[in-house]
């Protein structure tokens, strides 16, 4: 669960850690776009390896990368047989469950394929932006792409309270467990329950505290936030290439396509 | 001058608990003081209707002078600020450096003001060093420090805290309260302390108040307050353990002490009064 939400890799020095979360966030966004209004599946697929590798190149454990796109991918697995059953005429093969009929259509799979795909290399690049800048630093760039504050302000409070509640919820389930809350099936169910429960009254509990410590240091209902220091030229320079690369293997998918 | 002066105060929760019953509590200019008392007996119901949080039912609190209904927010968080017991109550932006900025902020200082603010605060609480690291990278001792550098960072005249050294161990206890001794000789800051925490408070402290069910037990230096067993015993506290010794020392063995020592210094230089110079170890040649 920890390791899900762990950000320990954005504060470790590297090249990439350097780079102004701005340029960061525009590039990432830039790649996103190409990925999700790909024609084929060699751009997203490129863009889940690349991704994959630079996390390697950075030694993040890909056993975490495993984790994060764990979710996504039962989902992208449900979207292509959904797809592939549901979807287009060609069969490709078939199969009897009791008084039903499963046809697999070519279209269908060559669509979910590309829907996989899209989200698959979509996820990647999300996943990458995550170990390569510090969610307090996303947020500074999303001010900049003219984020409202009220939202800002939430996303950063979610952010720092994830952690907070996060250990509250450990600490009552390993309570829980050295009480053999966990024993049984029916335990489990129980004791998680009240662990659910005990959460949303402590965060409740806890947003009270909050408010209460805000504005004894001024809160008035808007969270102030500190200027953007200028861009450096060796960002806008990044900035540019990478761009250009995304813009160019778009084009490049394009063009092939036609 | 006072900088606080609470007279005759009362408090009653929702429930019709009544948490205070005609406090009287007052503050000089750089003093430090505890407030004293067990579970329940009103500490944070005192110190949260002296920064407003709470509105006392009767009474009247003054701050600088001025009654705290007539200070606007903006002047109130500027003369009293307050630590909370959790750090994790207090601590909601995402990196040391934006936390410490979110009230110098609110005051709309001019960013250059802000960022110096955040650098002296820091630096007076030894996490210069934290600036850039995330919230939840820090232990519960670099926590406590943060949370007290964000609210230096306001600049108030009167730092009050609530139970500043519970969950630090025994040095992380005493570097707290040496740092807050620190801050109040050197900025000049009144500090006002709620703890039942009796051990390290006669080094520091100024003054006591002893609080028990909603009242002002006793007032005075540690060591008016400590030599009253009984009342001690009557607000569920107990004496320094090193008071405590020579208390039943002098109680059930007769040994001749006057008064009664809080700190280890007091208590040394008084057993070696009674010790014959020969009896001391060769090594430091009888030295006292």
């Amino acid at each position: 669960m920890f390791e899900l939400f762990s950000d320990i890799f954005t504060y470790r020095e590297n090249a990439l850690t350097r780079i102004d979360p701005r340029v960061t966030l525009a590039i990432a966004l830039g790649a996103l776009a190409a990925v999700v209004t790909s024609e084929g599946v060699v751009l997203p697929l490129a863009a889940l390896a690349l991704c994959l590798g630079g996390a390697a190149a950075l030694r993040i454990p890909l056993r975490l990368a495993a984790l994060r796109l764990a979710a996504p991918l039962a989902i992208v697995a449900v979207l292509i047989v959904l797809k592939g059953f549901l979807t287009g005429q060609t069969p490709l093969f078939a199969f009897t469950i009791g008084t039903w009929t499963f046809t697999a259509k070519a279209e269908g799979f060559r669509e979910g394929g590309l829907l996989g795909a899209r989200v698959l290399g979509a996820l990647a690049v999300v996943f990458f932006l995550s170990v390569v800048t510090p969610a307090h630093r996303i947020f500074q760039a999303l001010r900049r792409f003219g984020l409202s504050r009220d939202w800002l302000e939430i996303a950063i409070l979610m952010y720092r309270y994830i952690f907070v509640l996060m250990d509250r919820a450990a600490a009552l389930a390993a309570a829980q467990r050295l009480r053999l809350g966990y024993g049984t099936p029916r335990r489990a169910l129980a004791s998680s329950a009240t662990l659910a429960g005990a959460t949303i009254l402590r965060s409740i509990d806890q947003a009270g505290q909050t408010h209460a410590a805000m504005r004894l240091r001024g809160y008035r209902g808007a969270m102030p936030f500190g200027p953007l220091p200028a861009l450096q030229r060796r960002d806008r320079w990044i900035l540019i290439l990478a761009l250009g690369l995304i813009s160019a293997a778009r084009l490049a998918e394009w063009g092939a396509g036609r | 001058m006072r900088e606080l002066d609470v007279t005759n105060v009362r408090f009653a929760y929702e429930d019709g608990t009544e948490a205070l019953r005609g406090v009287d509590f007052h503050c000089e200019n750089g003093e430090f003081i505890a407030v004293l008392g067990s579970n329940g007996s009103g500490k944070t119901t005192l110190i949260h209707l002296i920064v407003g949080l709470l509105k006392a039912k009767s009474g009247e609190i003054r701050i600088g002078g001025r009654r705290i209904e007539d200070l606007s927010a903006e002047e109130l968080t500027q003369r009293v600020g307050l630590v909370f017991q959790n750090p994790g109550d207090q601590l909601f932006a995402a990196t040391v450096g934006e936390d410490c900025a979110f009230g110098p902020r609110n005051l709309s200082l001019p960013e250059e003001e802000v960022q110096r603010r955040v650098s002296e605060a820091l630096s007076a609480v030894q996490a210069l060093q934290l600036r850039d690291r995330a919230i939840h990278h820090l232990s519960f001792g670099e926590q406590k420090r943060v949370s007290l550098a964000g609210v230096m960072a306001m600049r108030p005249s009167v730092l009050i805290l609530d139970e500043p050294t519970a969950g630090l161990d025994p040095a992380g206890e005493a570097q707290m309260l040496h740092l807050l001794k620190r801050l109040n000789r050197d900025e000049g800051m009144a500090v006002v302390l709620a703890t039942h925490s009796v051990d390290m408070l006669p080094l520091f402290a100024d003054r006591i108040y002893v609080l028990d069910g909603g009242r002002v037990l006793q007032a005075g230096p540690s060591e008016e307050i400590f030599c009253q067993q009984e009342m001690i015993v009557r607000a569920k506290l107990r004496l320094p353990y090193v008071s405590r010794l020579m208390y039943e020392m002098k109680r059930h063995d007769g040994v001749p002490i006057d008064g009664l020592p809080l700190t280890i210094g007091e208590a040394r230089a008084q057993l070696l009064e009674l010790i014959p110079k020969e009896m001391l170890g060769a090594e430091n040649g009888g030295k006292r």
